[in-house]
């Protein structure tokens, strides 16, 4: 999106402020706000910076690149926001990136994530050779070369991240567990170009999602299933807008999980003895409008033995964000940890001694969060929980 | 200001509450630069953000030596442009000032902060003190309670206890001139149960729009939280029934909260709540058998039968009294304070711009200042928006046309500036006060108070304030 097209709701906003606290229960909603508190910094904001910008009161300079640059894209705002602009607010954001990207202000923080994307196809500036290591000495079946039912697709964090490699490991494990006909793509596999969309590169965004696309069509697999909120929100929410029509399916591995559960294709015999705290990511649920993807993991956690589940104040779709997302984690790795570490302190206050997610970016970013500020409590995704119990 | 004396100012600023709480970047004071009227914008120079009163006394200290105007801000949503920086200076953003110092349960008050918000004692009252409860604005939770009080705001307890200054029993503020007074019992004691039976010099600060001081921490009353509510409603064919109907549910003492609104405000509102931009221009008109006017009692309980002894009693009074009045009713609706926190949606979802002129006045001449109104948003093709709130048991009435509009249509703007033209001589006519007194119906009504009043204003302003750094050109004191 472009700033041409947001004018349909540039004036919608009237500062009145309901976007920055959860709604009945007044808990703050906007990382950003919260951390800097000064106006521009939260979604009213924002909105009102696009104005100007438009409106030609002021122009892009760095301190208001700051601003822009520095939001989560966790859609809270929208949650809360009645106004009928309200779902449009990040794509103000974006509009305001995508303004930035066309300038050539470049955000010098994502010049790596860029030129990695055009050189190795993923955000960390990693050869694309390495892609499919995580998988080595599984076993697993190459989707680009051999027919398989279900493509699992780990994404750029999984990918490339051995400290959370047991995550697809696990999934892996549980799929073939349940007698799923699934393979990889390996070195094949590509970024799903979300994070460029977020930061306002919309060619390279749409350039991976026409290549996504057409791929898993060519192959001819019924499902791509994925660990990744990131890349889930992708396929579901954005690659429609390119205009090509999917034939197969999409799933989130917590989904997956919870529906071969309930068709009693994975049995869990292992009692987990642990009172875990679940964190709705951001791009799982309200990424998803209506779609959003939150009993199913709670489904998922209550079904393994010896799980004690607790709610922390703000969950499912007042869920706190992570802090990662949009490009935080990158250009603003200060936000994105107090960020981060505001969750814990919230989960820490439930009596919960783990938190449980669902996206590597999530669990990346409370990895390091607990690493800078210390607050004790284990993280791991769903899919380490669930392989446990096996 | 001349940059050189910025650039000092600033510096000095950010060694008192750190660089990343001072800013003078164009989109932080943009933000600060309207508000949601048509109000004439205004930079400020520097926006601040103090967290502590030790960091606010250090910058109105500066402010005042080096005569820089500062305007205090919390949310910026009182529809009077009352935060516009008039004269440049420095925005003093009090959000991180936010804590609730205290909560007497016995005695019934909470201490607060500047940037204490609605949404914020409303959840915290839930948590920790449910039986008791505050009163709620019509306004978005993010809005605050101390300036809400401090505007003389009314709120949804006003038929029962009038405007929000009447419920303070305590004040702590910071004068310009650096001293700290304490206002009401808590001066000589630590409790901040009442201001009397000290002089009342709280109306030194209250209504005075931050032109005098800032209002460091705010003793504002609570109530007993009843568990049994209800909402009674009566659709007045015309608005001569409606003020029958008023005047018959004054009389029985009732309801915590009596409200009225045009039913076209209501048609216009119901695209909002399907997400929708809503539009009073051309005027939405009702239809031969749709009502003109909706009347809303919110009516408590302590047990199930006082509820309905309150809800027969005053059912009894209105028939008694509208014998030859056109309306239906009463109908039962759920509580309105249900609809807390989203209630003001249908006023803030026409673009961004929201504007009235809101005013208070006597209840004896409600009936043709109500209508005379109307009749000037059928002139201008707007729809009918009266709003009005019975105060103090009907001993006054808080009485506009909501009028939300798109900030971006400069036609409709000019329509809507030129109505409220229109409606405030209408008001000052029939004696109806404006109300958080925007700064051109200020040299209105000193023209009206006369000279002796200006003379005592000015005297207080230049007292409390003598360089005249609090939010200059308003109260006290106009713009030179």
């Amino acid at each position: 999106m472009v700033l041409d097209e947001l004018k349909e709701w540039l004036y919608g906003c009237s500062h009145c402020g309901t976007c920055k606290n959860v709604l009945d229960i007044f808990t703050p909603t906007c990382p950003a706000g919260e951390k800097y508190r000064l106006e521009s910094y939260y979604p009213s904001g924002k909105m009102l910076i696009a104005r100007g910008i438009v409106n030609g009161v002021f122009d892009l300079d760095e301190d208001i690149m700051d601003r822009i640059y520095a939001c989560t894209g966790c859609l809270s705002c929208e949650q809360q926001c009645g106004i009928y602009h309200h779902q449009h607010i990040f794509d103000t954001v974006q509009a305001l990136r995508t303004e930035a990207v066309t300038r050539g202000t470049l955000n010098p923080a994502y010049m790596i994530m860029v030129e990695s994307l055009k050189k190795d196809d993923n955000v960390f500036g990693k050869p694309k050779a390495e892609r499919g290591d995580w998988a080595e000495d599984m076993g697993i079946k190459n989707a680009a070369q051999e027919k398989a039912d279900v493509a699992y697709h780990a994404g750029c964090m999984l990918s490339f991240d051995p400290e959370l490699w047991e995550i697809p490991r696990s999934a892996i494990s549980l799929l073939k567990g349940a007698g799923v006909d699934v393979g990889i793509m390996g070195a094949e596999e590509s970024c799903c170009g979300g994070h460029a969309y977020e930061i306002g590169y919309m060619g390279e965004f749409t350039k991976y999602a026409e290549h996504f696309i057409e791929t898993f069509n060519s192959l001819g697999v019924s499902r791509v299933v994925t660990s990744c909120s990131d890349g889930h929100s992708t396929f579901r929410k954005l690659y429609p807008r390119v205009g090509i029509d999917a034939k197969f399916g999409v799933m989130h591995m917590v989904e997956y999980l919870d529906q071969l559960i309930k068709d009693k294709k994975l049995n869990f015999t292992k009692k987990v003895p642990m009172k875990v705290t679940y964190h709705d990511p951001c791009h799982l649920g309200r990424h998803l409008g209506d779609d959003g993807v939150y009993e199913p993991p709670r489904d998922v956690l209550k079904s393994v033995p010896g799980i004690e589940l607790v709610e922390m104040e703000r969950n499912r779709a007042n869920a706190w964000c992570c802090g990662a997302g949009a490009g935080v984690s990158q250009a603003n790795p200060d936000l994105a940890l107090w960020t981060a570490n505001e969750r814990l302190k919230e989960a820490k206050e439930t009596g919960a001694t783990a938190l449980v997610t669902s996206c590597p970016w999530c669990e990346r970013n409370f990895k390091d969060a607990v690493k800078e500020y210390g607050e004790d409590i284990e993280i791991y995704d769903i899919a380490e929980i669930a392989q446990k119990a096996l | 200001m001349i940059e050189a004396v910025k650039n000092k100012l600033v510096d000095e600023l950010e060694k008192i509450v750190g660089s990343e709480y001072v800013s003078t970047n164009r989109a932080d004071l943009y933000i600060y630069s309207y508000d949601l009227t048509p109000a004439e914008t205004n930079w400020p120079d520097i926006v601040v953000l103090p967290e502590s009163l030790e960091e606010l006394k250090a910058v109105i200290g500066l402010a005042n030596k080096e005569k820089i105007p500062v305007i205090p801000y919390v949310a910026g949503g009182n529809i009077g442009g009352l935060a516009i920086p008039l004269e440049g200076g420095i925005i003093l953003d009090l959000k991180r000032m936010n804590r609730i110092i205290e909560v007497s349960e016995t005695d019934m008050y909470a201490v607060v902060e500047p940037g204490v918000t609605f949404g914020q004692i409303k959840a915290y009252l839930e948590k920790h003190h449910p039986t008791l409860r505050y009163t709620y604005a019509f306004s978005p939770p993010a809005t605050g309670v101390m300036t809400n009080a401090l505007v003389q705001g009314l709120d949804n307890l006003s038929f029962r206890y009038g405007d929000a200054s009447h419920w303070v029993s305590g004040l702590e503020v910071l004068l310009p001139t650096g001293e700290l007074v304490k206002i009401g019992s808590c001066a000589a004691s630590k409790t901040w149960q009442s201001i009397s039976p000290f002089p009342e010099t709280d109306g030194l600060f209250l209504g005075w729009q931050g032109a005098t001081g800032v209002i460091t921490k705010m003793a504002v009353s609570l109530w007993p939280n009843p568990p049994h509510n209800t909402a009674i409603t009566y659709m007045a064919m015309d608005m001569e029934s409606a003020n029958e109907i008023f005047q018959a549910i004054i009389r029985t003492r009732i309801p915590d909260d009596l409200i009225g609104t045009s039913f076209a405000l209501n048609k216009v509102g119901m695209a909002a709540y399907a997400h929708e931009k809503a539009s009073l221009h051309p005027a939405v008109h009702r239809l031969p058998d749709e009502p003109e006017f909706v009347i809303t009692a919110e009516i408590t309980g302590n047990t199930e039968n006082e509820l309905n002894a309150k809800v027969e009693a005053m059912g009894e009074a209105v028939t008694d009294r509208c014998k030859g009045s056109k309306y239906t009713g009463p109908d039962t609706i759920p509580s309105t304070t249900a609809a807390f926190p989203m209630q003001a949606l249908g006023v803030l979802s026409s673009g961004g711009g929201l504007m009235w002129v809101g005013t208070y006045g006597p209840m004896s001449r409600w009936l043709e200042t109500a209508k005379k109104g109307c009749e000037l948003q059928d002139k201008y093709d707007i729809s009918r928006t009266c709003y009005t709130r019975i105060m103090n048991e009907g001993h006054f009435v808080g009485l506009r046309w909501m009028l939300p509009y798109d900030k971006g249509d400069p036609e409709l703007v000019q329509r809507i500036n030129d109505l409220c033209a229109e409606q405030l001589d209408l008001v000052l006519e029939t004696g109806y006060i404006p109300y958080k007194t925007p700064v051109w119906a200020v040299r209105r009504l000193e023209e009206l108070a006369g000279s002796d009043w200006l003379k005592l204003h000015r005297r207080v302003k230049t007292t409390l304030d003598p360089n005249n750094i609090m939010n200059p050109g308003r109260w006290g004191k106009p713009g030179e």
